[in-house]
């Protein structure tokens, strides 16, 4: 293995913690200051529906991070297999669930294994059911051609490997399938101090 | 992230501003502008014959 290779996994471990840590914290701490809107705050600035988002746990409302509002533009179908790319406290998985009834599924993928519990319990509180596997987003633990849709919000920008992402997204999805993600772009190429910084990346 | 998509075969690979993105802490917003950090939605299709 080359000295480079060895680096980019050694950062990219250290990568893994850092956002395990942060989003934990988000979860754990839902009424602490972020560098980014969270919450019901967030979710209205993003258009959640009102109705969502009194009808969803407030465990899973108020841990909301994401960056927009993939429900927008996915426009789910009754009986749909959709997966929630980093799913979290699985406020988007829940919504999900709602517009593909009780004929679809919905799958979603964390990194962080006690998030996916968490998720599947704010499911199970809503009545809706909600399978979570931990997984890594370039590695994908979903069988090939398996889902009708792919939602994620605000998390493919944590990759360091986005265009393995992008291959297992279309790996995933059936012909015909889609994708409806909100995330962070950067229009200039960020210095090489901050990609090696797992905080910064992170945030 | 726009030509990622299309490079790995998705079509009708489409993306706008996410209106109203903006990080809480002036110095992050600006710090964010400054290397043209945005928020999009992007939407994207596998052919059927894929």
């Amino acid at each position: 293995m080359t000295d480079a290779i060895e680096a980019q996994e050694s950062l990219e471990g250290v990568l893994k913690d850092e956002i395990i840590r942060m989003y934990q914290e988000v979860a754990d701490n839902p009424s602490g200051e972020f560098h980014f809107f969270h919450g019901r705050e967030a979710a209205e600035q993003f258009g959640y529906d009102e109705e969502w988002l009194s009808r969803a746990p407030s465990g899973a409302v108020d841990s909301f991070a994401g960056v927009g509002n993939p429900h927008e533009r996915s426009e789910l179908q009754p009986g749909e297999t959709v997966l929630d790319l980093g799913s979290g406290a699985g406020l988007d998985a829940i919504i999900s669930s709602w517009r593909v009834g009780s004929t679809g599924k919905v799958v979603g993928v964390d990194l962080n294994p006690s998030m996916c519990l968490k998720a599947q319990a704010h499911a199970a509180e809503t009545g809706s059911v909600m399978e979570c596997h931990e997984g890594r987003m370039e590695e994908i633990p979903v069988p090939d051609e398996s889902v009708d849709v792919v939602i994620s919000n605000g998390v493919i920008n944590l990759s360091f490997r986005k265009r393995k992402v992008v291959e297992e997204l279309f790996r995933v999805l059936k012909p015909g399938g889609r994708i409806s993600i909100t995330d962070i772009v950067c229009a200039k190429q960020l210095s090489q101090s901050i990609v090696n910084d797992p905080k910064l990346w992170a945030s | 992230m726009f030509r990622l998509l299309e490079e790995s075969g998705f079509t009708r690979v489409r993306s706008a501003v996410v209106p109203g993105f903006r990080f809480r802490q002036a110095s992050t917003q600006n710090s964010a502008e400054a290397f043209g950090v945005k928020a999009v939605m992007m939407t994207a299709a596998k052919a059927d014959d894929a």
